[in-house]
């Protein structure tokens, strides 16, 4: 019998931890923001330290609350939807196209089993490509938690429902996505984290005297949302191309009518209210 | 191109508890970002890291990893933020639109180094741990045991979801597929993605059932097979290393070192 040590965070319930990791995640970029740490001396020190510190605080309570209350059948999409964002990632950068593709799967858990579920696979997914691939992407899981969260939400509301409505979708999380990861790719590693052609862009928007949380932040909003309309885009074809069976195995799917009306004989009548 | 970073061995460092290690990764990354003092990581990284790193005798690959990882990094810091800081103001020589700041090098020095200690202080903590020991570790601290099959599991699916990518390739250059040329390579991504995201969608529904007939989804507290090594000695060695993160993080933000 080991004595649990993460006494204080497993006896806070599980909607109460992921409430906190996001509430810690905007304060940090609030703080973030608000400060504009530029002083002349020591330039970054505290920002990159509470960039790390507050989004990783953040993701770790995001995914403590999210994975305790999942079903089975939302587990075993997890490991899939990771490996389609390693394996579709990877294979995306190697055909040198300027996007990255590498939350397809998030999207996908989000859609299927809503943003809690979303924000967890896209922080597991960091994690995994951390421990596998490259560290480097260990302070960006974060931006992944994010953009499952986002999507989940959007899910809710019935935003992938057509076409139209999901490119709205991936423009918004593109957006929000780009800005949450500016402080990482600014303080961090010092705006070199991506691409050359992305730091070639970002030396430009610092030429023309954009800071360097500035010129990250413009950066993310070009790049970003472009990636996630393909992402979401993607995702949705794959979903509706999904027999009905398998997608209505999901309760969120069900609950919240994900894809519009899909069978209105497998929706179950009342009690969508008792559930949650 | 997924590399395990995992090296096996039986040197102590191998033999450490996980945590312990992981403890480590972290205690010296956040202490290495939160002292202010330029060559602060670099004494962490020739004190810490590297003796770390023979004893568990994997500097081979730690080296090379880290040079591959770190290396085109830190050069595209010190061409971006030597040449173009935007808050520089002792400027030491100028290009056209590029100017050298000594705060623009500073900064690229301080940011490398940095980097270098947090992906070193990783890459130690993975080369001589596995990830499912690690995995073990943690949930036997409380981590949720979905968790724990989630990461595990990913790690044994992608090579066979890589085989089956090269499967509908192959297939879809059988049907005469060109895959010559960029824009041919966009246009193949679509007939590549959909086959191969439908067919391990589809093979949840069994693996969720199986899972469930074994009373994965029960919520009652598990034993491990693998009892984890601890000792006292660790839990101190934990306890202290926690103990000087948060001191630096306190000395950061009373500005104390400036």
């Amino acid at each position: 019998m080991t004595a649990p040590r993460f006494t204080l965070l497993t006896r806070l319930p599980p909607w109460a931890r992921i409430a906190a990791g996001a509430a810690v995640v905007i304060i940090t970029y609030a703080y973030l923001i608000a400060t504009r740490p530029t002083s002349p001396h020591g330039v970054g020190g505290s920002a990159a330290l509470l960039a790390l510190v507050g989004y990783l605080l953040g993701s770790v309570l995001i995914i403590s609350g999210a994975m305790s209350k999942l079903t089975t059948s939302t587990v075993t999409l997890f490991p899939v939807a990771i490996t389609i964002n390693i394996v579709i990632g990877q294979l995306v950068r190697i055909s040198g196209l300027p996007v990255h593709l590498d939350s397809i799967g998030t999207v996908l858990v989000a859609v299927l089993a809503g943003p809690a579920a979303g924000a967890a696979a896209g922080a597991l997914s960091s994690i995994t490509v951390g421990m596998t691939i490259n560290p480097g992407s260990l302070p960006y899981a974060v931006t992944a938690a994010t953009i499952g969260l986002l999507a989940g939400t959007f899910a809710r509301f019935g935003l992938f429902r057509r076409v139209p409505t999901v490119v709205l979708a991936g423009v918004l999380i593109g957006v929000v996505a780009g800005v949450v990861s500016a402080p990482i790719t600014a303080f961090v590693f010092g705006n070199a984290g991506g691409s050359l052609g992305q730091s070639a862009f970002i030396a430009t928007l610092q030429v023309y005297g954009n800071s360097m949380l500035e010129a990250a932040s413009i950066q993310g909003l070009i790049a970003d949302p472009l990636d996630k309309v393909v992402s979401c885009l993607i995702a949705y074809s794959v979903l509706v191309a999904l027999p009905p069976r398998l997608r209505q195995r999901f309760s969120f799917v069900r609950e919240h009518s994900v894809f519009g009306i899909d069978r209105p004989a497998a929706v179950p009548p009342v009690r969508a209210e008792a559930v949650r | 191109m997924t590399t395990m970073f995992f090296q096996s061995g039986a040197s102590p460092v191998h033999r450490l508890n996980p945590t312990t290690k992981l403890v480590m990764a972290l205690a010296v990354t956040t202490t290495a970002f939160a002292i202010p003092v330029v060559w602060a990581p670099l004494v962490l990284l020739l004190v810490v890291l590297v003796p770390a790193v023979l004893v568990a005798g994997v500097q081979r690959p730690y080296a090379r990893l880290l040079l591959l990882f770190s290396a085109p990094v830190v050069l595209v810091i010190f061409l971006l933020q030597g040449l173009f800081f935007p808050e520089g103001t002792t400027v030491l020589a100028e290009f056209g639109p590029a100017t050298v700041t000594s705060e623009g090098l500073l900064f690229a020095a301080q940011t490398s180094l940095r980097l270098v200690v947090m992906l070193g202080s990783f890459l130690f903590l993975l080369l001589t741990t596995h990830p499912g020991v690690l995995m073990s570790a943690m949930v036997e601290r409380g981590m949720s045991p979905n968790t724990s099959y989630v990461i595990s599991a990913t790690l044994q699916i992608v090579p066979a979801f890589r085989a089956r990518a090269q499967n509908v390739l192959r297939a879809q250059q059988a049907r005469g597929l060109d895959t010559t040329g960029l824009r041919r390579r966009v246009r193949a991504l679509l007939p590549l993605v959909g086959p191969l995201l439908l067919g391990s969608l589809a093979d949840l529904e069994e693996r969720a059932v199986a899972m469930e007939a074994r009373a994965f989804g029960s919520t009652t507290r598990r034993t491990s097979l693998v009892a984890v090594a601890d000792s006292s000695a660790q839990r101190w060695a934990r306890l202290l290393m926690g103990a000087a993160a948060v001191t630096a993080i306190v000395v950061n933000v009373l500005g104390v070192v400036r």
